[in-house]
């Protein structure tokens, strides 16, 4: 029933039962413009034109007393005359009152003398004896009846008109209540709706009266922490609307740039498209919390780059040059959101690798955050006058640890590829390796770390990948250990080479290298030792009976470092011997045999001429042919020659 | 090092209300800390004390100084060891005079979550003055120390360096850290069959069973900071300045406030 319940406030207008107000109107007319009679259209015409001259020259006269005010004593006199005129009408209207106060106070000294006499002139007591005045009220004649209609009607015109204009007040009022209401409601609303989604609102600690929304990080660094607070304000309408001083007004993001070999290959895209949302307060929130995010991200990572100038990484005002590895280059910087990016010479594998990297450097922030919180939650260190300084946060040594690791491990991999496609030319089929990619430091097992935390600590870790295999040599083989690290010494990739060669137990393992000439070096002097055993273990496939002799030849590895194998004469006092040359190298597996004369082999120069029977055999991956005969078969058959 | 803390009652209906309240103004989860926490106490070794003669190779300034050490006052000492839930009520009883040092190890692989291990318990050693007098801050501010002891059974070696173990009790309570202030909101349990041994409990009866001090179960609010150098009357001052923001911030929800210095005191009588 309340619902229903309305009150007219405004006036009700009744039907007026005076049918003579056009008679009224008409003689009031009459008597104001004169008769009816006289009025036309040219009567009217001359008028509107006199009104109008009247309003055109007044104007035209204070325009005129402008220009012609201009000299300068005659405003001076006219100055003076009105002050003149101004004190006349002041003294006069001071006559007057005196006049009044003492006609009032001899007219009240009749009933007050004493009173009265404080303000009486003393003129007029000397002239009029104190009380000589005196008023009486006096009935008024009854008013005629007209007049007092014409009060009645007037003072209702009068309540009519303010009853209207307290009705009007209050409508007003209520409306202006209604849309308050709407308002209000559509601002809690839009506030209830934002709490909804996970925004953190709480008063803000600024201005007491409003709601403000967390949307920072509490572990960030406290510029950055402190700008997470926006304060919501409330349109007119009552929508949402965050307080601009706060929150950055456009969005930006660290792009990242890959350029290999000087050529721009890949970007990253900023990660949300916080425009796409539409302009609602939601995506506002987020866009404000992703600008803030990249935002500290690039002053940790500029931060970082600055503690690790060493590593090559420079600083530029507003961008980062971080020089990988093979060629490769990163570049950070923060720019807006919507820049426009060029797209030629954008390659996939480019996209992918700045992709991850943008990731990767967005996920180690917020690892950072984490481990910040945790070092937050302990019992704080003893106060000391020095301030505890933050360390830079791990961004970019992980991400160039990792770059620095794969193209390490892909250049061994590479590496053992062409020395092993050289052997398998040479139909030398050695045993194959095995690869143990990107097993992480050994770290002891946190229980108590969360899932996550344990995942992303382990990049932090030293990257170790491990290349073992075994060679032709029986018991023998070999493995590369590669490490890199960038956050603790050594810095940069290690190798650890080690072998395990029986036949040559004087040869020892290089251990730490970190050039990767000298692996390869090292490697290629291990598979050239085991092409050498291999060659002076050589059997020929079936001895004949009758080749006795030279079945039981074989070639001496004398000088097996240089690849050098030599094979005793045939008949005993022959001086001619012949030396073969092992030649291997990354790119191709070279035998050449000579003769020589003198007994141990070592002839130089002219006691060493190269064998005119046979030619030089040379296998490479490249240019294997199937025709060509292996390595074997050239040995047995120069064996066989001699 | 010292110590400037403040202290304030919380009731037990008040409890979970301020830890909520903690846990927005520190911004972190609270920590749940239970700690056994042993008492010794100083004793002098007959035959220290009054050491007169053979005394021609000290100083008179080390002289001085050792018989104020060996003189001095005797105080009492804690020596805490953090231990969890899980070590309580355990009931794998294992015999510690018939165990073989060999078999211990597999024995706690095999129950791992029921036994509480006295032998490899952590501990540290915690001293703590009695408060200083008549400073004028309005702070319980006092000469500590902390240092970590070997694991396991203490005992010995306290009494090697001149202590006897008095009794034990359980601290259990909620970790905050706040802007370098730690607060420690936290209450005293009593073990349920009285304090008559006179050597540290080997197994730690169920959770449950232990007994309140103060049977009204409420809670003591410390909110402490330690200062490195308690001469430096500059970080002194700091760190006092610290407390008071945090008593401004918490005045609504408890009041901090110093602590009755003979209420706190340590010395040994």
């Amino acid at each position: 029933m309340a619902d229903s319940f309305t009150l007219p406030l405004r006036h009700i207008h009744e039907k007026r039962e005076r049918p003579d107000t056009l008679p009224v109107e008409i003689a009031q007319i009459n008597s104001q413009w004169g008769s009816f009679r006289d009025v036309n259209e040219e009567v009217l015409r001359q008028k509107m034109a006199e009104e109008a001259d009247k309003d055109g020259v007044s104007e035209e006269d204070e325009s005129d007393e402008d220009a012609t005010d201009l000299d300068s004593t005659e405003r001076l006199e006219q100055l003076y005359k009105r002050r003149t005129e101004i004190t006349e009408f002041a003294m006069k209207a001071h006559m007057e009152t005196l006049f009044a106060l003492d006609f009032v106070s001899l007219l009240l000294s009749k009933q007050l003398p004493r009173q009265a006499e404080t303000s009486i002139s003393p003129y007029l007591k000397q002239i009029a004896p104190l009380g000589s005045l005196h008023a009486e009220v006096v009935n008024p004649p009854p008013k005629p009846a007209s007049a007092a209609k014409d009060i009645s009607v007037v003072s209702r015109g009068w309540r009519i008109q303010n009853f209207k204009a307290a009705a009007n007040k209050l409508l007003q009022a209520a409306s202006r209540l209604e849309t308050e209401v709407a308002a209000e409601t559509r601002y809690w609303n839009e506030v209830l709706a934002i709490k909804d989604k996970g925004w953190g609102i709480c008063r803000s600690p600024r201005n007491g009266r409003n709601l403000a929304v967390q949307y920072g990080f509490l572990e960030s660094t406290p510029i950055f922490r402190d700008r997470g607070l926006a304060p919501l304000h409330r349109a007119q309408d009552g929508s949402l609307h965050l307080d601009e001083g706060v929150v950055p007004s456009k969005a930006s993001y660290v792009r990242v740039r890959v350029i290999q070999d000087g050529r721009l290959v890949g970007y990253s895209k900023p990660t949300r498209s916080a425009l796409d949302g539409g302009d609602t307060i939601e995506s506002r929130i987020r866009q404000a919390r992703d600008t803030l995010f990249e935002e500290e991200l690039f002053h940790e990572l500029v931060r970082e780059a600055r503690a690790i100038a060493s590593f090559g990484v420079t600083t530029r005002e507003n961008l980062i040059e971080v020089p990988g590895s093979d060629d490769l280059e990163i570049l950070l910087d923060l720019v807006d959101a919507d820049e426009v990016q060029p797209e030629d010479g954008i390659t996939r594998q480019g996209t992918t690798l700045a992709q991850g990297i943008g990731h990767a450097i967005g996920i180690l922030l917020a690892y950072a955050h984490r481990q910040n919180l945790r070092r937050r939650s302990q019992i704080p260190p003893p106060l000391t006058p020095k301030k505890p300084s933050i360390p830079e946060y791990q961004l970019i040594r992980p991400v160039l640890t990792y770059i620095k690791h794969i193209s390490d491990v892909r250049w061994v991999q590479s590496l053992l590829k062409d020395l092993f496609g050289v052997l398998q030319s040479a139909k030398l089929n050695p045993p194959a390796y095995t690869t143990k990619s990107f097993s992480i430091g050994k770290q002891a097992p946190a229980a108590h770390l969360p899932a996550v935390e344990a995942f992303v600590g382990q990049f932090l870790a030293p990257f170790e990948s491990t290349f073992s295999g075994k060679i032709l040599t029986p018991r023998g083989s070999f493995s590369i250990a590669v490490r890199t690290s960038l956050s603790s010494p050594p810095f940069g990739t290690s190798f650890n080479v080690s072998f395990n060669s029986p036949m040559y137990p004087d040869f020892k393992s290089p251990g730490h290298v970190s050039q990767r000439q000298e692996v390869e070096a090292a490697i290629t002097h291990l598979l050239l030792l085991d092409v050498v055993f291999a060659i002076a273990s050589n059997e020929p496939a079936k001895p004949k009976d009758d080749r006795d002799a030279q079945a039981n030849r074989a070639w001496d590895p004398i000088y097996p470092q240089h690849g050098e194998l030599l094979l005793s004469p045939s008949s005993p006092n022959s001086f001619k011997r012949r030396k073969m040359k092992v030649a291997l190298s990354r790119d191709e597996l070279s035998v050449e045999v000579y003769k020589v004369h003198c007994i141990d082999g070592t002839g130089r120069g002219n006691r060493e001429k190269r064998d005119t029977k046979s030619t030089p055999s040379t296998w490479s991956s490249s240019a294997a042919s199937p025709d060509q005969p292996s390595l074997m078969e050239f040995v047995t058959t120069e064996l066989s020659r001699s | 090092m010292h110590e400037q803390s403040l202290f304030a009652s919380v009731p037990v209906h008040q409890h979970h209300e301020l830890l909520q309240q903690l846990a927005g103004l520190t911004a972190m989860q609270p920590r749940h800390c239970l700690e056994r926490r042993l008492i010794f106490k100083a004793f002098r070794k007959p035959g220290l004390a009054g050491r007169t003669g053979a005394s021609q190779d000290l100083q008179q300034g080390d002289l001085q100084r050792l018989n104020k050490m060996l003189n001095g006052n005797l105080y009492y000492t804690q020596v805490i060891g953090s231990v969890s839930e899980q070590d309580f009520g355990s009931t794998a009883q294992i015999d510690q005079d018939t165990q073989m040092a060999g078999t211990d190890n597999a024995e706690r692989d095999g129950s791992p979550s029921s036994s509480y291990d006295y032998e490899r318990q952590s501990w540290r050693l915690e001293f703590r003055d009695i408060p200083e007098a008549g400073t004028r801050s309005a702070v319980t501010s006092r000469f500590m120390s902390s240092a970590a002891l070997p694991r396991g059974d203490v005992v010995q070696a306290m009494n090697a360096w001149g202590y006897n173990f008095v009794t034990e009790y359980v601290v259990e309570g909620d970790m905050f850290v706040h802007n370098g202030i730690a607060i420690f909101l936290h209450r005293v349990l009593h073990y349920p069959d009285g304090g008559d041994s006179n050597l540290p409990r080997q197994q730690l009866p169920a959770l449950k069973d232990m007994t309140l001090l103060e049977k009204s179960g409420s809670y003591v609010l410390q909110a402490f900071i330690i200062v490195q150098d308690g001469s430096n009357q500059e970080t002194m001052k700091t760190a006092s300045q610290h407390l008071f923001g945090l008593r401004e911030q918490l005045k609504p929800a408890v009041l901090l406030e110093q602590a009755d210095r003979l209420s706190l005191d340590t010395r040994a009588k």
